[in-house]
């Protein structure tokens, strides 16, 4: 999963012309990682279009993570 | 009551004059008027009472349309595509009395049995063509449907127009009606089907069409009828832009084209040929405009047409002044007023209203793009986020277009213009008034 985001994260920054910080971590925030809100948007949707699902949509209490470690906790959690 | 406007006007006509054609069959103004008095014999019930003409083919719809008007108090027009619940729906909200339906079969149903006036016209009720929701009616009669149609027979007589619309729609009853009133023939298709009206159009010496400007990049990747030396090419129901305007008018040298502004709520309004796409802005706020025009601090256009169609739908949207608020957004530019989308269909990525139009006309401008559509998609994140969907030239290669639209939007739009999901398809999705399909 983590690959998965991290690539899809790449893909994102090539799109919007953004660059990505080096060494990005369970720790590293995500507004800084090199791509802003809209970034991340776009992000949630390109994860949709690879991953099949959108686990900001199937929340019933929205959740903003924070980090990196946090976005991808999410991700595994509505996986199944 | 004013007795048969529309059957009026044909009887004037010379019996023999050819009025409609299909592939295999020819009508006359005689042959329609009798089909017409004997529909009108089969069903004086009807008279002065609310009718529903339901789903009828083109050809019954308009014999019903020559019956029927001066004859019923309202005529409610039901388009073919319009799903059971919403007709039911529609037919008691316009309170009718009967409805016909195919093979001329009168079914009475339980209206509110509303008094006719003597003296009016009769009402001709459209239900708009809206992408979300239910469709509202809108009253209009054959005088504010007709107020800027051609009038002239011996000019009118030169055209065949082929109908690629739904006959019972604004768009369609207005070529309808420009046909019949104008002394030209209508050209019809026997189903609503664009490989259908293709054939038509070929089949029947068609050279007026008038079309969407998402049905007019069709017909010209669909190339089949590339090679008609069309007179009038006409647009309407959606923006039109430059790119369109000159690959018809590459394709179709000899044409004059037309765009029109219209809609169901507002009837028709004004007419641009010069060729370039919006119309100009010295028609803002003069009485020399074809039609008095307004952009509110909203930079919505505000439309007051000599007729206005009435109904509680159209009263709560009128200005003091009676402008009625069309909810397009429109944006003035040297000395041209353009269009950037329905005040509704504008995508909102994080506060900042973004027109999918303005965004499809960006894409199309690269080549090998054949066309473009673009949409709201919603996001948890951000409200929506604008995705497009592409119909690319199969001879390219995909990625590169790809690539090129990307690099194309990064340097002609600001960041939450630029469409974040691209998708490539087949063909884009229209709506049954052959508008584009908007829901993410």
């Amino acid at each position: 999963m983590k690959n998965k985001i991290l690539s899809a994260m790449s893909v994102v920054a090539t799109n919007t012309s953004s660059n990505l910080i080096q060494n990005i971590n369970d720790n590293t925030i995500l507004l800084e990682s090199g791509l802003d809100s809209l970034g991340f948007a776009i992000l949630v949707a390109q994860l949709e279009e690879d991953l099949g699902y959108d686990p900001f949509s199937m929340m019933a209490e929205p959740v903003y993570p924070r980090t990196f470690g946090e976005l991808v906790e999410i991700y595994e959690r509505f996986s199944a | 009551m004013k007795m048969g406007a529309l059957d009026s006007i044909l009887r004037a006509r010379n019996p023999d004059l050819v009025c409609v054609t299909s592939l295999c069959n020819v009508w006359t103004a005689h042959d329609l008027c009798c089909k017409a008095e004997e529909l009108r014999n089969s069903c004086s019930v009807v008279k002065g009472k609310r009718i529903a003409l339901y789903c009828l083919s083109s050809l019954e719809l308009i014999t019903a349309l020559i019956a029927f008007d001066g004859y019923a108090s309202a005529m409610l027009l039901l388009p073919m595509q319009e799903d059971s619940n919403t007709g039911a729906n529609l037919m008691a909200v316009a309170d009718c009395d009967y409805a016909l339906h195919s093979n001329a079969v009168l079914k009475s149903l339980s209206g509110n049995q509303l008094p006719s006036k003597a003296d009016e016209p009769s009402q001709w009720l459209l239900a708009t063509s809206g992408t979300t929701g239910t469709p509202k009616l809108i009253t209009h009669n054959l005088a504010s449907l007709t107020r800027t149609l051609k009038r002239n027979t011996e000019r009118g007589s030169e055209f065949v127009w082929g109908l690629m619309y739904e006959p019972a729609r604004f768009a369609g009853l207005q070529v309808v009606l420009q046909a019949l009133v104008g002394g030209s023939v209508l050209n019809i298709s026997s189903k609503y089907e664009f490989d259908e009206q293709i054939k038509a159009v070929l089949g029947g010496g068609v050279n007026a069409l008038s079309a969407t400007p998402s049905l007019w990049r069709k017909i010209l990747m669909d190339g089949r009828i590339k090679d008609l030396k069309f007179r009038q090419i006409t647009l309407g129901g959606e923006i039109v832009d430059q790119k369109l305007i000159n690959a018809l008018r590459s394709t179709y040298p000899s044409a004059r084209i037309t765009h029109i502004y219209a809609s169901t709520e507002a009837g028709a309004g004004f007419s641009v040929q010069d060729g370039l796409a919006g119309f100009p802005s010295e028609w803002i706020g003069t009485l020399d405009a074809p039609v008095q025009l307004q952009i509110d601090s909203n930079n919505h256009l505000l439309i007051k047409p000599s007729i206005m169609p009435r109904g509680d739908e159209i009263h709560c949207r009128l200005s003091a002044e009676g402008y009625l608020d069309t909810q397009d957004i429109v944006t003035v530019s040297k000395g041209r007023v353009t269009f950037l989308g329905r005040a509704s269909g504008v995508i909102n990525v994080g506060g900042n209203k973004v027109s999918p139009e303005e965004i499809e006309v960006v894409i199309r401008e690269v080549k090998g793009v054949t066309d473009a559509g673009v949409f709201g998609k919603s996001s948890g994140i951000l409200g929506q986020i604008v995705c497009a969907e592409l119909v690319i030239d199969k001879s390219e290669n995909a990625d590169s277009i790809l690539q090129a639209v990307r690099s194309h939007c990064l340097s002609e739009l600001v960041p939450w213009k630029r469409p974040a999901i691209f998708r490539i398809v087949e063909a884009l999705e229209e709506t049954s008034a052959g508008k584009r399909r908007r829901i993410g």
